[in-house]
């Protein structure tokens, strides 16, 4: 088919495969297959999954149309209610769908966020990137060390611009971290300690049930082995399943770990060996670790960082900041050991707070500067345009994935992982390196 | 005395009150430091959850002779039991699945499973065993796995341990299934060869195909 800048009508309706009223979209180029918008071009996109963070995305992406940056062409949810939520804050002109694979197959969608479980990350991406769409994928992204994979290979063999949900790069003071360190304002880093407080409980279990009717059971676990729905087995607490969100070590260990490998320089290493304890919940439905310790050791550079994860942890105390907004998030964050001296941030993800002496760091002559991300989303839609590696590009996403990943592994199997980076696998441990991947749902699969 | 549980970190010492957990109060955990099946499973069906983590995560010292005994709490029990059974079944598995582990031990532990797999009519115990295979089988495992392929409840998370067990027998066992499968879950197969380098003739990939349809209508232009 011929494709051309202007998509008629009738054509467009065709293609989206609902009936619909008559659209509210303004002119978007039609991009072809790998094809990336001009500078001033809208960058039309569409929302799968517009719960809890989807949902913010949605919402982000709204106040980014009436600035002309976006068209938002549809909207994606296995929650009917979510689904009609996001349809009424959208207006009219975006199309509401169940299954994101009609999204994937419209000509006129340029890219696509998935809001979605963890679970999910891994195929959407896939299928996003086979299907020419770039892709925002929220963290962490990937399940399993086979997922992480077939994401890098599917993103580079497809040509698509990929972020991954990692924001905590793009923040003001992730910068001014940044270049703290890297300019040795420490010494030579030979420690990172990551911390967080537990992970919750389900402390009132309920016995599963049926899936209340607005919600596709099916569809919510996709490629994830069937289970009978239960009330505390999904939206938001798929982050306390193992097999999904994996606990706190994933749901902020992939932003305080992504600072991490970023600051240090460490972005397509891995460590060589993992290991971790822990401890499960006492009672319900969730399986992640409560507390977790996890150490990675790096070699080549020779570095470790610990993963610690306790309430009542000996945190460093939030810094005081008088005159300026507080810390909002101060529960988690890394002290950096350097042989001179250390250095603390919070947060990591939607905010990213860094001790006073480096936000004051004056950098000398001759200092090396890193880059300055312009934005989370302004980053990614740099990407689209120019080819541009993104600041939380696939590789360097699936490597944080990975850390989150074997410190799960390591912790169910109570011992310690040894990891060839290389060829991206687990050695020496054949029960552990069948658990690098997992069989998927058909047809939910990569 | 102490006993630590090198596969959690938990440190118990015998006879005496297990760490209390934060703003929990105290338990008393009777573990004997010659982990037995006896206090296993009156552990696993105390009525204190502590009592009952504690004892799942030392199951794994327990080993096979655990295994019948804990399927059936997984079935019976009431569901914060049965849950923790069914940890325990899962540490063990994991235990025995360790580098430089007893063979024999592992080789218990899945003959164990198998009559547990071909002994009861329970659907989640079922599946949860054959989830546990996945991890720890091996031909031994294929033809009782198989099986389960014309099973309709079952067959599909027969096919996923099929397609992770890896070696000669679970691929012939998937290819033979191909042939003789209901029309309806050949693709399901197919995608179990595909996933294991076999090029299969038809049965074209549904994975970008949608077939699920929303009720919810889009708003109209105003």
């Amino acid at each position: 088919m011929k494709r051309t800048r202007k998509v008629s009508r009738r054509n467009f309706l065709a293609a989206a495969g609902a009936a619909v009223g008559a659209p509210y979209l303004l002119p978007s180029c039609t991009l072809a297959r790998h094809g990336r918008p001009g500078a001033n071009d809208r960058i039309t996109v569409a929302v799968v999954g517009v719960g809890g963070m989807g949902g913010g995305h949605l919402r982000d992406f709204l106040r980014r149309r009436k600035r002309g940056e976006v068209n938002v062409a549809a909207v994606c949810d296995v929650d009917e209610n979510r689904l009609a939520e996001a349809v009424r804050i959208s207006g009219p002109g975006v199309t509401p769908y169940r299954d994101y694979r009609y999204i994937l197959e419209r000509k006129d969608v340029d890219a696509v966020l998935f809001g979605t479980p963890d679970h999910w990350h891994g195929v959407q991406t896939v299928h996003a990137a086979e299907m020419g769409k770039h892709i925002y994928v929220e963290k962490p992204a990937c399940c399993t060390i086979e997922e992480g994979k077939a994401m890098i290979d599917a993103v580079n063999r497809n040509k698509v611009a990929v972020q991954v949900g990692s924001q905590g790069r793009s923040q003001p003071e992730a910068y001014l971290a940044h270049r703290y360190l890297v300019n040795g304002a420490i010494g030579k880093i030979h420690k990172v300690a990551c911390f967080h407080y537990d992970s919750p409980v389900d402390e009132d279990p309920v016995p599963n049930s049926d899936p209340p009717p607005e919600l596709d059971w099916d569809m919510w676990l996709g490629p994830l082995p069937w289970r009978p729905y239960n009330a505390h087995g999904c939206h938001g607490v798929f982050r306390w399943f193992l097999e999904s969100g994996g606990g706190q070590i994933r749901e902020r260990g992939a932003h305080v770990m992504s600072c991490a490998m970023y600051w240090m320089g460490a972005d397509g290493t891995g460590p060589v060996s993992v290991e971790a304890t822990g401890t499960p919940p006492h009672i319900g439905l969730w399986d992640s670790a409560v507390t977790m310790d996890v150490t990675y050791e790096f070699k080549n550079p020779d570095w470790t960082m610990t993963w610690n994860q306790h309430t009542g942890n000996a945190v460093p105390e939030e810094e005081r900041r008088p005159g300026e907004s507080p810390i909002s998030r101060p529960g988690y964050g890394a002290v950096y050991h350097g042989d001179r001296d250390t250095f603390v941030h919070w947060g990591g993800d939607g905010g990213t707070w860094a001790e006073r002496k480096c936000r004051e760091w004056e950098p000398p002559p001759g200092a090396k500067d890193v880059y300055k991300s312009p934005g989370h989303k302004e980053d990614w839609f740099n990407g689209i345009r120019t080819g541009a590696k993104t600041i939380m590009n696939i590789e360097a996403a699936v490597g944080v994935a990975n850390l989150c990943i074997l410190g799960n592994l390591s912790y169910i199997l109570g011992r310690k992982l040894y990891w060839d980076q290389e060829k991206m696998e687990i050695v020496g441990d054949e029960q552990a390196r069948r658990m690098m991947s997992r069989p998927q749902r058909h047809p939910y699969h990569l | 005395m102490s006993v630590t549980n090198q596969l959690k970190g938990v440190r118990v010492a015998a006879g005496v009150a297990a760490p209390a957990a934060v703003d929990e109060p105290a338990v008393v955990a009777r573990v004997s430091f010659h982990a037995s099946l006896h206090n296993l499973l009156a552990d696993i069906q105390s009525s204190h959850p502590h009592v009952r983590t504690t004892a799942w995560q030392l199951a794994g010292r327990v080993g096979a002779v655990a295994v019948q005994p804990l399927a059936k709490v997984v079935d019976d029990g009431e569901m914060e039991v049965s849950r923790a059974a069914k940890r325990a079944m899962w540490q063990i598995v994991r235990h025995v699945g360790r580098p430089g582990g007893d063979r024999k031990e592992k080789d218990a532990v899945v003959n164990e499973l198998l009559v547990v797999l071909n002994g009861t009519k329970s659907v989640p115990v079922r599946r949860e065993v054959v989830r546990m295979l996945s991890e720890i089988g091996g031909d031994e495992s294929v033809p009782a796995v198989s099986s389960l392929l014309s099973h309709g409840d079952l067959r599909e998370d027969a096919r996923m341990t099929l397609e992770r067990i890896p070696g000669e027998a679970s691929l012939q066992a998937l290819k033979n299934a191909l042939n003789s499968a209901p029309k309806e879950f050949k693709p399901n197969l197919a995608q179990s060869l595909r996933a294991r380098g076999v090029k299969v003739q038809g049965f074209p990939c549904k994975k970008l195909v949608p077939t699920k349809q929303t009720n919810v209508k889009p708003l109209a232009a105003r």
